[in-house]
């Protein structure tokens, strides 16, 4: 058993936890993070993608509103390469109620969030596949971000002041000292190996499953209420600003330009379990509807893929359990030394993906004050590494990167326009990585054609350039195929088939990895 | 007017095509794009996985076709897929080898050990049997191929027949065209073609390699000659000793190898070949089909014909589709479908066959498409090859003898005048 010894240990790894993994370590402690797989594959994986400018929050809670509008400035700053700057338009449908915009105006200047009404043919230029029977548009500044690579450079940051962080380890137990915390026992999943780690303060960010970390230090049941919203990607931008419906907050009514896709989301349904989350084929269905209404012809663009998270929301007795929409989406923070009678734990429920970095300082601040010390929150004055030149990020990028390598490198990614060098130097940085880790980096197999011609190549690399063997290389490719299709099966129609189809015939049909030997051991 | 219009240029589609055109038709061929051919492993498969992989094809194939009475198999018959084998072998003669009652194994790109009944010359030495020793080269500039994964493999899969295969990787540094870090294997059967280039990459095989008995290279041995082969067999001779092609990802050369030697041999029967336009309508009158009616730049054209073979392809090529509402169609001539009832048509499981990829047409033993109760819809269409409800050919490994197969059975029932 390895021992480590820290300050703060933080148990979850999406954007929360990365949030407060850095402003401790900016505020001299000694802190490790935990997460039971990679960084930013729970929640903070599964969400829509938006940096919100505050428009959707403005009419029902303006100060959530206020809070997202500052964020989105600080975000977009602090972390400008993982930032789109793709601006926002709230669009008034034929169906809506014209006067809806007038609280929309009235709930944006309260929360200080700049927005400018402009005309509906102003709206059409913009964005010439909205609904051409607009009523009313408002132009805001959402952005659209990358979740991983928020999360990533947080935690670089944050090892940069000292802080050690640790992927594909879970926490087993929680250890007290009577009253109060003592330390976490944790396994890391790649190795096997066991560790106990000491620690004087635990802040418990495991989103969905806050719940179930909270139950390990044997406190009163803590009921996490998930809401499982479904996300469809469609094969390319068929807008290139965030597309809002600008009425009460419904299903499936934003569309996200994201990297080389646009995504239309999101449902809400209250679900038992974050592990495993449905697709159904009914609320792709309503999905596709809402797309249509907001672009029409929607449904006759290729849907590649889809994914769905669950809203990490605390159950908060003044709204009936089953609407999570209306629950408040501030956080809220739980104390379990006045709850359970346990020193040196809080644990942190909902929030926004957008306003990670305030969350992070609020909860810090929340400690510090048991604590009883001090220390100014600097995280948004400092940018994080990764931004060294200030830009935000450009769809264009990839390309102009081939353009200048074309001749000297191989493109194994044709969707993603993912070049070999990149890609190898991926697999020796994280030399313990899967596939799919590697694709959250690298969006490789992301694209339209979802690894049917650059699954085998990267198998074909990571055996030929890393240190794995080839049980583990064969192995890595049949994961990454499997784990592909979780979101490729509920949404399969259209020319999405076709592809899949094609895919099938290369792989099964032609290279027959079907047939390759099977492995003996499971594949992490 | 012509005797027989068919409508595809896969392999189904092409065969139909010459067979009748050879029998004295007069034959118009349709097709949107060029077929599948291109991005096939260049092989004849017939059946080579059932439960287990299948070492004696039609053996295996008469036990299927009774206990899998919807499998395209059944209405076809294993006379006529011998017929279709004995056909293609003929008619391209040198370009295919093998025994169609017995398949034998070949590596592929990953090291998969593949089987098939049919092959190329230049994959003959990649027959897979115990004790064998074999370079696995390639060069660093095709992405589609790294010699460690596929020898690797090769090396940990017993042998069909047991005992298992030294296979070692080597790698060699020489792009096909100068300054080029990204060929395809197309570009390097372009270079290859010139014997230059040959000589140079023959030197670099050369240099790497030990004393294996036999080398494989990936699939990328040239297309010119004859019949496609002479670099291959120029290569054997430059390295003295057996030179074999391994399957790669699309594009395929020896699909090409295969395509162009049936194009031409199309041109020549006198098929009269319009491609890259879409059937867009039908003319019929009852039972019969009289004409189609294709968009073609500027206008659209009627072609009428006494015979309809209709070859388009399954979901890859567009010839079936799922819409967002979950229907199914088939999109040329709106036929009707079977297999699309079932509600789990697509499940979660990667590695289960799809229901959904089972849905085609239904035919009779003349290949003639039948409706929901059993009748057929024009007595003179006939369907072949990828339309065909029943199987999942790439898993199962029978798209070659379907598609051979179905065009046999559909062409005899029109010159016997059924
Ligand atoms: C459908 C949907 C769409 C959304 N869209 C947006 C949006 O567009 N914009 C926006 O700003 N916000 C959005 N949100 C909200 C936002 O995504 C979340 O608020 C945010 O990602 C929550 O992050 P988190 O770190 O709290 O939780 P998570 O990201 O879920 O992190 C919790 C982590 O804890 C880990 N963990 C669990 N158990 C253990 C254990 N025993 N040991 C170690 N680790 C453990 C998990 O692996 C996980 O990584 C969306 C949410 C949903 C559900
Ligand atoms: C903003 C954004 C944009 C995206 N754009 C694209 C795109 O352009 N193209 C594209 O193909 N995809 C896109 N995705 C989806 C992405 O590829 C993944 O499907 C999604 O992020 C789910 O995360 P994952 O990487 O864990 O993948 P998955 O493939 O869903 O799962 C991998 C692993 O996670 C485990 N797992 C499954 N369900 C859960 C769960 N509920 N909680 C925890 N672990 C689970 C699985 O067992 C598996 O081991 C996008 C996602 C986001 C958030």
């Amino acid at each position: 058993m390895r021992k480590l010894s820290a300050d703060v240990v933080v148990i979850g790894g999406g954007s929360t936890g990365a949030g407060v993994v850095r402003d401790l370590a900016m505020r001299g402690y000694r802190a490790i993070l935990l997460d039971r797989a990679d960084l930013a594959q729970g929640t903070s994986g599964r969400f829509h993608g938006l940096l919100h400018s505050g428009g959707r929050y403005v009419v029902a809670d303006p100060g959530s509103g206020a809070e997202c509008a500052s964020e989105n400035a600080i975000v977009t700053r602090i972390q400008a390469h993982a930032v789109e700057r793709t601006g926002g338009l709230f669009i008034v449908g034929p169906e809506d109620d014209p006067g809806f915009g007038d609280k929309f105006l009235a709930g944006a200047a309260e929360a200080k969030m700049p927005v400018e009404e402009i005309t509906p043919g102003q709206a059409l230029a913009l964005e010439p596949r909205i609904h051409p029977g607009l009523k009313r548009a408002f132009r805001v500044q959402d952005g659209t971000i990358d979740g991983w690579q928020i999360v990533w450079s947080a935690v670089a940051s944050a090892r940069q002041y000292g802080a050690q962080i640790l992927p594909y380890t879970k926490v087993t137990a929680i250890e007290r000292d009577g009253q109060s915390v003592k330390g976490v026992l944790a396994q890391d999943l790649k190795t096997g190996e066991e560790l106990a780690i000491e620690c004087g303060f635990l802040l418990n960010c495991a989103g969905p499953w806050a719940g179930q970390v909270a139950a390990l230090a044997g406190c009163h049941p803590v009921e996490v209420v998930p809401g499982r919203g479904v996300m469809v990607a469609m094969s390319h931008r068929l807008v290139n600003m965030v597309v809002n419906r600008c009425a009460k907050p419904a299903d499936g009514d934003i569309i996200v330009p994201d990297h080389t896709v646009c995504i239309i989301g999101t449902t809400d349904i209250k679900v038992d379990d974050p592990d495993h989350l449905e697709i159904p084929r009914r609320e792709v269905q309503q999905l596709l509807d809402a797309g249509e209404s907001l672009v029409p012809g929607f449904r006759q663009a290729r849907a590649v893929h889809a994914w769905a998270g669950a809203r990490p929301l605390i159950k908060d007795d003044r709204v009936a359990s089953s609407d999570t929409r209306h629950m408040s989406r501030g956080m809220s923070i739980m104390d379990h030394q006045d709850r359970d009678g346990l020193s040196g734990m809080l644990t942190i429920g909902g929030g926004k993906f957008t306003t990670y970095r305030l969350m992070a300082e609020h909860i810090v601040d929340a400690m510090e004050d048991k604590l009883g010390s001090h220390h100014p929150c600097r995280t948004a004055q400092e940018a994080c590494p990764g931004q060294e030149d200030a830009h935000n990020y450009q769809i264009t990028h990839r390309l102009a990167e081939r353009e200048t390598d074309r001749l000297s490198d191989q493109t194994i990614c044709e969707c993603e326009l993912l070049g070999r060098r990149q890609f190898v130097d991926l697999l020796t940085e994280f030399p313990h990585a899967t596939l799919d880790d590697l694709r959250r980096q690298s969006r490789l197999g992301m694209g339209p054609c979802q690894g049917g011609f650059c699954s085998a190549r990267a198998a074909g690399l990571a055996f030929a350039e890393g240190k794995i063997d080839i049980e583990r290389a064969t192995g890595l490719l049949r994961l990454f195929l499997a784990n592909r299709w979780i979101g490729l099966w509920p949404i399969l129609h259209g020319d999405q088939v076709r592809q899949t189809v094609l895919d099938d015939w290369i792989l099964q049909g032609i290279l027959d990895v079907d047939h390759l030997p099977a492995q003996t051991q499971e594949v992490v | 007017m012509t005797d027989t219009i068919v409508i595809g240029a896969g392999l189904s589609g092409l065969v139909s095509a010459i067979r009748l055109a050879q029998a004295g038709q007069s034959v118009t061929l349709l097709s949107k794009g060029l077929g599948g051919l291109q991005l096939s492993q260049g092989t004849v498969d017939v059946l080579g996985y059932a439960s287990e992989r299948v070492d004696r094809p039609f053996k295996t194939l008469a036990a299927l076709i009774k206990t899998d009475p919807h499998h395209p198999y059944a209405a076809i018959g294993a006379d006529q897929v011998k017929a279709g084998l004995s056909w293609l072998t003929q008619a391209l003669p040198g370009l295919l080898t093998g025994d169609p009652e017995r398949n034998l194994c070949f590596p592929t790109a990953v090291g998969a050990l593949r089987p098939t009944c049919l092959y190329q010359p230049s994959m003959a030495g990649g027959a897979a049997s115990g004790g064998r020793t074999w370079a696995i080269v390639g060069p660093r500039q095709l992405k589609d191929f790294y010699p460690e994964l596929c020898a690797a493999n090769i090396g940990r899969t017993p042998a069909p027949g047991g005992g298992a295969i030294t296979a070692r990787p080597y790698r060699i540094d020489l792009p096909a065209r100068p300054g080029e870090a990204d060929c395809s294997a197309l570009t390097y059967a372009r270079s290859l073609d010139q014997a230059d280039f040959r000589a140079q990459f023959a030197q670099a095989v050369a240099a790497v390699v030990g004393d294996e008995e036999a080398i494989g290279l990936p699939a990328m041995l040239g297309l010119n000659g004859g019949d496609g082969l002479e670099a291959w067999r120029d290569l054997e001779r430059r390295l003295g000793r057996p030179v074999f092609e391994i399957a790669l990802a699309p594009p395929s050369v020896p699909g090409m190898r295969l395509n162009q030697a049936l194009i031409a041999l199309a041109k020549a029967a006198g098929v009269r070949l319009v491609l890259g336009s879409n059937v867009i309508g039908v003319i019929s009158q009852g039972w019969q089909l009289q004409g189609v009616v294709l968009r073609q730049a500027g206008h659209d054209q009627r072609y009428d014909a006494d015979h309809f073979i209709h070859a388009p392809g399954g979901f890859e090529s567009g010839a079936l589709h799922l819409d967002s509402y979950g229907q199914l169609s088939e999109t040329v001539f709106g036929l009707p479908l079977r297999g699309g009832e079932a509600d789990d048509l697509i499940t979660g499981d990667y590695w289960q066959d799809q229901l959904l990829f089972k849905v085609g047409v239904g035919v009779d033993s003349a290949m003639r498409v039948l409706d929901e109760a059993g009748q057929v819809v024009y007595h003179n269409l006939h369907a072949a090859g990828g339309v065909l409800a029943g199987a999942t050919r790439w898993s199962e490994k029978s798209g070659e003898g379907i598609a051979l197969g179905s065009a046999m059975a559909a062409t005899d029932a029109i010159l016997k005048g059924q």
